[in-house]
């Protein structure tokens, strides 16, 4: 226990002083046991005040630290910092009272609020007495990193980190590189062609040295932490040799099964041998296991026999491939909101109501249709087009809250595109209001209306159906207050975007969390959008919220940088809060090692007794609340400090 | 007739002692968002931030008893949240049997109250502080379990 | 119906051939109805050892003590102890063995069937017998203790004095044993378990802390229950500022910060909190053998207080302490089905 405590009360302009008394919470905690300085200070986190705090622990040969003021993620860092370079005084021995968030903003009635004060700046005092001196543990780190999902996120990511000489391991679940982008026909706001911008980055990725691409693999697995993880991942048989196939088709030319085919969602079939498109990556077929007769035991082996190039081996078998990395960027993007959620649009239900994507596919020149925009029912050519906005999005009650951020966009450039292909066409958008923030963007959409006389109507549709070959589009103009009927040949749905399946399940093994809407969740909103809250595991793209283009790959280059600036050191330092035995009350019986949610305790030899590995532990303190026998303690949270602690709160 | 004695209890100005144990990941995170938010809860519960509910000893519930809480609230991150995984579930298995110790013994049921509130939370954890103090000071200060000292 | 010369004859065999350092068992007690453990350590000693239903201490007690006394002594003798123990006993050695307190090839397990009647309760029984007094006790069927007293034998019904954990026992017969005596009779069945704990729940709050009130103000902190209960093995308790341990390697600074949870005092407020400590630290570890109630001198219903969170562990989390030295144990597992709504 330490005897020289120093408190310092901020009153954070009049952010605490206003609710607070902090001068005689200053006052009373100087009356304290081992209090000898306690003094109050107008903004203890400018530099006067860090300098008041550096010289008071200085003279008055503290040996604990107690700062009053805000909470301990705004400050902490700051305070702990004066302390030890300032102070001279082991870090770990300055402690924060938060009275400002837990105190005196949620309170108004003065002398309660600094009882309230009083208490918590008492309760602090008395762990900070209880404090060790610690240092930092460092901790080797493995200067590899793992890209989960292969979209222009993942892509760039591995780019830039290829680039700035670090191994990386990109795993895909399907089977090419490119994700949602390169199905997309052009891109706003300047209409330059996605594959064409797109697909030199998937050679480079197939290309890079410092790449290594796993397809149709899968991250069953991650343990460790930060620097060190591992990593488990599953790759699907594929029965294709890419290193001999010659992208011949030959093989997809016997193939009796067809399927839908995903790239198009839906549009076109394949078979169940196939490249997804010609500038796949890698550049190589495929068989689908689960579209194809048989395998075990083969059943049709067609495809084997045309092969010249003997590239297909139907005795290929999954691989399990463990990898050790240092850090982790999750870049698993998302899916289309789910069409069957949204009957009244009639999606699902008419084959020429269309979603997005497939309307991306019908303007591509590499699409089912050549590039022509044909109905899929009767590959006629549209002559009335109604877009619907907001199609999932901005609907709280039935859909989802949230914007989709990118609809706006890129309805604006359907319409566009359509009247591209079918000048004589009419363009119908049904939106709530225009969100076109982004350079480019505002002009983008007012050329197309002006120039393409696209007709924008504020408004929600209310029901699609279908008459005598027409898809009757009933909404209202809520502008002209007129209730709105068109005669569509084609409608098109602008639907929310959502988290993807690959998002939720990497947010499952990487035990990393995520938000109400199921993106994964940022360690803060503003000051750290890249980061997880788990160490040394980083996103980027639309897995973390709805984004375009631009911003995904700023994200993550960002989420490349962060990694960069993370694996550039050759130590990371692990914080020594770390669970401790005491071996005099140890009694083996295993209760922490079953308890411990990172694996961080076994027995150890010889007297089988608990031991604590301490690059493991997080301190999280499961291990000393199972135990009942007060043997094992976090540094710096032990259960005497939480007991004085208790005590200081109810004056006893 | 509960009514008038409802106010009586009131009138007395009784203010319950509270120790509220926080996990700093997720509820002591909505503590600060009810903060940054300016919500308005009472004063009474003195907040004691811990790493996880998960390291949340029964002794420490018990003990605060012993030193006079009228009441003591665990708060952790929601099932499947927990910062450090699963710490959340451990402390829900040993909350659970905590509490039905206490009432079996017969303490007031609503002494003592586990909850969970996310870093988003912060109109939950104000909420919550509402209908604790609320709750505690119908029922009356705890003497059952505090130890008398000179 | 169990062969006491059987049990006799293994254990002689057990020491004359010295596979084991000692045999616990039970002899006839010189001071009153209940046998008295034994530890012996000669052959010849096993022609004292009884079991009848008067055998009702928990024997893994001594393989706990055992353990300290060799440590104690620095005995070097690694040879395995017997332990003659009944259905619930063995539950406790389970809990022993599931924490590590001494690997299972120390232990030599002579399983001994209590039959279809269970262990006496003496206070019952003496009850019962009024101004008689009771002399042996001895099975007699399947449901009746063979009662000596000075007037002569007479027939009881087992259900009217046997021990009230016997009455509510869930698994009578040994789960774990190297050798077991005596016929297996699995369920005795004659009251629901926790039949006791669900009546005291049914009282209203205020009743309860009447009840439990004037129960802790009795006790005298002698710490009876703490000698007995076999899962008490902790050189340390927690709750006790006056048994700290200081080893060889306890630093300053861990003496510093010893913890003084509660009061010395026998106050009603710290004994409660000592009671409560107790309870929850069996939570799942608890086999109920009911010594601490047995041996309490001011007749606290300890055994109602701890069978409280047994019910909790075998009904809400399917948890049974001592049915498999493999599993982990209650408070250090979950599932995720576990009570949530009693969380805001």
């Amino acid at each position: 226990m330490t005897k020289r405590t120093g408190v310092f009360v901020c009153h954070c302009g009049n952010n605490i002083a206003a609710t607070v008394d902090v001068v005689r919470v200053a006052e009373e905690l100087g009356r304290e046991e081992g209090v000898v300085y306690s003094k109050d200070y107008v903004y203890m986190c400018s530099d006067p005040g860090q300098s008041t705090m550096a010289k008071a622990i200085k003279e008055n040969k503290l040996d604990g630290v107690v700062v009053s003021c805000c909470s301990p993620t705004l400050h902490e860092k700051t305070f702990r910092d004066v302390t030890e370079e300032g102070g001279g005084l082991n870090s770990f021995r300055c402690e924060i009272a938060n009275i400002r968030e837990q105190c005196a903003w949620v309170h108004s009635d003065k002398p309660k609020a600094t009882e309230k004060a009083l208490k918590i700046t008492k309760a602090a005092v008395k762990r900070v007495q209880h404090n060790q001196s610690l240092t930092p543990i460092g901790v080797p780190v493995t200067r590899k990193v793992l890209v989960i999902g292969g979209g222009i996120a993942g892509i760039q990511a591995s780019l830039d980190l290829a680039n700035a000489g670090f191994e990386v391991i990109l795993v895909e679940k399907n089977p090419t590189v490119g994700g949602h982008m390169i199905q997309l026909s052009e891109t706003f706001p300047t209409l330059d062609c996605s594959q064409c911008i797109l697909s030199p980055k998937m050679v480079e990725i197939s290309k890079h040295k410092n790449i290594k691409l796993l397809t149709q693999a899968e991250v069953k697995e991650i343990s460790g932490f930060v620097g060190n993880f591992k990593a488990k991942i599953h790759q699907k048989a594929v029965y294709v040799d890419p290193e001999t196939c010659k992208i011949c088709d030959d093989c997809a030319k016997v193939c009796p099964t067809v399927v839908s085919n995903e790239y198009d969602v839906g549009l076109t079939s394949r078979r169940a041998i196939f490249i997804p498109f010609a500038q796949a990556i890698p550049a190589t077929y495929t068989l689908d296991e689960s579209a194809c007769l048989g395998l075990n035991p083969v059943v049709c082996g067609k495809c084997a026999e045309v092969c010249e190039a003997g590239a297909i081996n139907y005795d290929m078998r999954p691989k399990v491939i463990t990898e050790d990395i240092g850090a982790i960027i999750v870049a698993t993007g998302f899916d289309l909101y789910g069409k069957e959620n949204l009957g009244e649009y009639g999606m699902g239900k008419y084959s020429d109501v269309l979603d997005g994507l497939q309307f991306e596919r019908l303007c591509s020149a590499s699409g089912p249709t050549g590039g022509h925009v044909l109905r899929p029912s009767d590959h006629k050519e549209p002559k009335n087009v109604v877009f619907i906005q907001c199609a999932g999005s901005r609907d709280p009650e039935t859909h989802c809250a949230y914007c989709s951020k990118i609809c706006c966009m890129y309805t604006a450039k359907h319409a566009t595109l359509y009247k591209h292909h079918v000048p004589d066409g009419q363009a119908y958008v049904f939106y709530i209001d225009i969100r076109s923030g982004g350079k480019g963007y505002e002009e983008f959409v007012q050329r197309s209306m002006e120039r393409d006389e696209v007709m924008y109507l504020r408004g929600r549709v209310s029901k699609v159906y279908e008459k005598s070959g027409k898809m009757i589009v009933l909404g209202v103009d809520t502008i002209s207050g007129k209730n709105v009927e068109i005669e569509a040949d084609m409608v098109v749905l602008a639907l929310a975007m959502q988290p993807s399946q690959g998002t939720a399940d990497a947010a499952k093994t990487l035990k990393i969390g995520r938000d109400k809407d199921g993106f994964l969740a940022e360690a803060h909103p503003k000051l750290r959008p890249v980061e997880s809250v788990t160490g040394g595991i980083f996103l980027a793209g639309a897995a973390q919220a709805p984004k375009d283009i631009p911003e995904t790959v700023c994200q993550a280059s960002a989420a490349a940088s962060k990694v960069i600036q993370l694996l550039s050191k050759d130590e990371l330092m692990h914080s020594p809060t770390v669970a401790k035995v005491r071996l005099s009350h140890c009694t083996g019986c295993e209760m922490c090692v079953q308890a411990c949610p990172y694996g961080a305790i076994d027995l150890g030899a010889p007297s089988n007794k608990a031991r604590v590995n301490d690059v493991l532990c997080e301190g999280c303190g499961t291990c000393q609340a199972v135990c009942l026998r007060a043997a094992i303690d976090v540094k710096n949270v032990a259960q005497v400090q939480i007991h004085d602690m208790i005590n200081a709160c109810l004056g006893v | 007739m509960a009514k008038v004695e409802q106010t009586a209890k009131d009138e007395t100005g009784f203010e319950p002692k509270i120790v509220a144990f926080l996990c700093k990941w997720c509820s002591s995170a909505g503590s600060d968002l009810a903060g940054v938010s300016r919500l308005q809860y009472p004063s009474n519960a003195v907040p004691i931030t811990i790493m996880c509910s998960g390291s949340m000893s029964p002794m420490f519930v018990l003990s605060a008893f012993n030193k006079g809480a009228d009441g003591v609230l665990v708060s952790g991150c929601h099932p499947g949240d927990c910062h450090y995984l699963k710490g959340n579930f451990y402390a829900r298995r040993k909350i659970y049997l905590v509490q039905k110790l206490l009432q079996f013994i017969g303490l007031e049921n609503d002494r003592f109250r586990m909850s969970w509130v996310s870093a988003a939370e912060g109109a939950k954890f104000a909420q919550v502080m509402h209908d604790f103090v609320a709750d505690i000071k119908k029922i009356g200060p705890q003497t059952r379990l505090k130890a008398k000292r000179p | 119906m169990i062969d006491v010369a059987q049990l006799k004859a293994h254990a002689k065999g057990l020491l004359e051939k010295g596979t084991v350092r000692t045999v616990f068992g039970y002899r006839k007690s010189t001071a009153g109805l209940l046998a008295e453990p034994a530890g012996i350590t000669e052959a010849a000693q096993a022609d004292d050892l009884i079991f009848d239903p008067s055998c009702v201490q928990n024997l893994a007690l001594y393989l706990v003590n055992d353990k300290k006394h060799q440590a104690e002594k620095r005995s070097d003798d690694k040879r395995p102890v017997a332990v003659v123990a009944k259905g619930c006993d063995s539950r406790a050695i389970t809990v022993l063995l599931q924490e590590n307190h001494f690997p299972r090839e120390s232990v030599h397990v002579i399983g001994v069937s209590c039959e279809g009647t269970g262990v006496v309760d003496a206070s019952k029984l003496a009850r019962k017998l009024g101004n008689k007094k009771a002399l042996a006790v001895a099975f007699d069927g399947a449901d009746a203790f063979a009662v000596t007293t000075n007037e002569g034998t007479q027939s009881i019904a087992a259900a009217e004095v046997m021990a009230e954990r016997c009455l509510e026992c869930r698994s009578a017969h040994p789960t774990l044993s190297d050798v077991v005596f005596g016929e297996a009779k699995a369920e005795r069945g004659l009251h629901t378990p926790f039949q006791a704990v669900k009546a005291k729940i049914k009282e209203s709050e205020g009743d309860r802390w009447a009840y439990w009130s004037r129960q802790f103000d009795r006790c005298l902190r002698c710490y009876a229950c703490r000698s007995v209960c076999p899962m008490c093995y902790c050189d340390e308790c927690v709750v006790d500022s006056i048994n700290f341990v200081i080893a060889p390697d306890t630093t300053a600074e861990e003496k510093a910060e010893r913890i003084k949870w509660i009061e010395r005092s026998p106050a009603k407020s710290e004994s409660a909190m000592y009671h409560m400590v107790r309870a929850i630290h069996l939570a799942g570890r608890c086999i109920d053998c009911a010594e601490c109630e047995r041996v309490c001198p001011v007749n606290i219903p300890l055994r109602l207080l701890n069978t409280r969170l047994e019910m909790e562990a075998f009904e809400t989390f399917q948890y049974s302490p001592g049915s498999d030295p493999e599993l982990p144990t209650l408070t250090s597992s979950f599932r995720d089905t576990d009570p949530n709504s009693f969380i805001r």
